[in-house]
């Protein structure tokens, strides 16, 4: 899964947050051109990487992650007709999209997890922040993003084994569906997984755009537990759903 | 039994004029989305801002009370605003295998030993693209001026603002042309049109959450220019003189997406080539 020419986006992805990290410790270091502040009162580094997990990592890089590797587990297969290979061995259907589906886990984390730790220890000790004061939420980010990777990437193996194309769809229920169901008040917004992952941010919420605020207004923060219980339950009913999708759909390759 | 001819025949066919073959891409590849049922619900589903619109516009129109509902040229800015996420995902959907489709297919080569330059394949590949993205920004929006006039029954706002047209044009065309040299150029960079899609994705929501970090160590907007869709917005508020949203002057958002539509066609030039020469 890592070794190909794909995890240069990879890179690029994860890569992006730190090198931004490293700009702003190393301008604010040793000029005075950047000030963090938000309207115009002066704010410490732990807000900063508040921010910056709710921007890059919690609204982009995780959906994103999920989309991509999760719609290819299978449709890589199929595209590279090599998925016969696989369904000849003597190895249930089902097990081989949750293997496929393990490694996404284990690789995507074991990059994402350093990512975000680099940029905690470049961002936070800025404008007097304190790490050790702010490392019982650094836990809490790394607990939360290992979920969300964990719920995107099944809900996304589903759809990549059910449709021919996935990835339309993937991007339209990441970045169409999620971010304007949570602008409505009301049931709906339960049909989605950002809801769920978002109470387990324990950074505040930022209003960067009117978008946002609106976010914020019609923001209702289901329990920790209720969460996890409600995202635990998706990942469960996506799994069972992908995997009987590969069990009994006849993938037809293209000549 | 009959013995047919077997031996070498003329090509009794129309030929093309020189410079037309992208004609015969377009169109192909116009005719194959068309008949792909998913895609036309996406653009259905793209045009439902407009019946909205149109709906505002006509009780604007007829009813005294919903008189606050009157169109203005901020509302034309708006709908474009508003078809920008349509414009996303039918790039994604209709441009991401232009090119990576026929480097997988290596049909690239094929293309190419017929009587078509490379400047007419990439011409025609773009043409699909510009042609469906067209159809949910420039014509639903230039429809909606005519329905202010066809329900108003007078051209007053029509003459009162004849910027529009024009701004509504030049917006359009400037906005499709941008999306559609990025993504034919991603297209050309990969043979997996899931692998380009996510690209675009990257490019367009990664630059914006760039910003937005950037927005709050600096304390300003002058940054904006980093993000594309950001640049658009800039210059259609210029185009349709309203306040500018953010601190970049629009000269600089201009000179990005200038600089970014360069940088797609330099990446075209070396990828769509017929053979691949290896040192």
């Amino acid at each position: 899964m890592l070794w190909s020419r794909r995890s240069v986006f990879l890179g690029l992805l994860l890569g992006g947050p730190v090198v931004l990290a490293a700009a702003i410790r190393i301008v604010t270091a040793t000029t005075s051109l950047w000030r963090l502040s938000i309207n115009g009162a002066r704010v410490g580094g732990p807000a900063l990487f508040g921010m910056m997990m709710w921007l890059l990592y919690i609204r982009f890089i995780v959906p994103v992650l999920g989309v991509f590797y999760g719609t290819s587990l299978i449709a890589d297969e199929v595209d590279d007709k090599t998925i016969t290979y696989l369904f000849t061995r003597p190895v249930p259907r089902g097990a081989i999209l949750i293997g496929k589906y393990l490694a996404y886990v284990a690789c995507t984390t074991l990059l994402v997890l350093p990512s975000v730790i680099l940029v905690y220890f470049l961002v936070v000790p800025l404008g007097g922040g304190s790490i050790g004061e702010s490392f019982p939420a650094l836990l809490e980010d790394l607990g939360m993003l290992i979920v969300g990777l964990i719920a995107y990437g099944a809900v996304f193996a589903w759809v990549g084994a059910r449709l021919k194309r996935p990835l339309v769809v993937g991007l339209v229920f990441a970045f169409g569906w999620e971010p304007a169901v949570l602008l409505f008040p009301g049931y709906l917004k339960q049909v989605t997984v950002a809801y769920y992952l978002q109470a387990l941010v324990p950074h505040a919420m930022p209003q960067d755009s009117a978008v946002s605020i609106l976010m914020q207004m019609f923001r209702e923060v289901p329990p920790v537990a209720t969460s996890l219980t409600y995202l635990a339950v998706i990942v469960a009913i996506a799994l069972w759903f992908a995997a009987r999708a590969v069990e009994l759909k006849e993938y037809v390759l293209e000549q | 039994m009959p013995i047919h001819d077997q031996g070498y025949r003329r090509y009794l066919g129309g030929r093309a004029p020189r410079g037309r073959a992208w004609v015969v891409i377009a169109s192909a590849g116009v005719r194959t989305l068309l008949g792909k049922r998913a895609f036309l619900g996406l653009l259905l589903i793209s045009w439902l801002p407009f019946f909205v619109r149109a709906v505002q516009i006509y009780a604007a129109a007829n009813l005294p009370q919903a008189a606050f509902l009157a169109p203005t040229p901020l509302m034309f800015r708006q709908f474009l605003e508003q078809q920008e996420i349509f414009v996303f995902f039918i790039t994604v959907f209709a441009g991401a295998g232009l090119i990576a489709n026929d480097r997988r297919a290596n049909a690239l080569q094929i293309y190419l030993s017929k009587p078509l330059t490379r400047a007419e394949y990439v011409f025609g590949k773009l043409a699909i693209l510009t042609t469906f993205l067209l159809l949910v920004t420039w014509v639903p929006a230039f429809v909606l001026l005519v329905v202010q006039v066809a329900f108003a029954g007078n051209f007053t706002f029509f003459v009162s603002n004849i910027y529009l047209f024009p701004a509504i044009t030049v917006f359009a065309f400037l906005q499709v042309v941008t999306v559609g040299a990025a993504m034919l150029a991603l297209s050309s960079l990969s043979n997996s049109a899931r692998y380009v899609g996510i690209l675009y994705a990257a490019l367009l929501f990664f630059s914006q959450a760039l910003f937005r970090v950037l927005q709050f160590v600096t304390g300003n907007t002058s940054l904006s220019w980093i993000s594309l869709p950001f640049d658009l917005s800039q210059l259609g508020d210029a185009i349709f003189r309203l306040p500018l949203r953010y601190d970049t002057p629009w000269v600089l958002s201009l000179v990005a997406i200038v600089a970014l539509v360069v940088a797609a066609g330099l990446v075209l030039e070396r990828r769509v080539r017929g053979i691949e020469v290896v040192a």
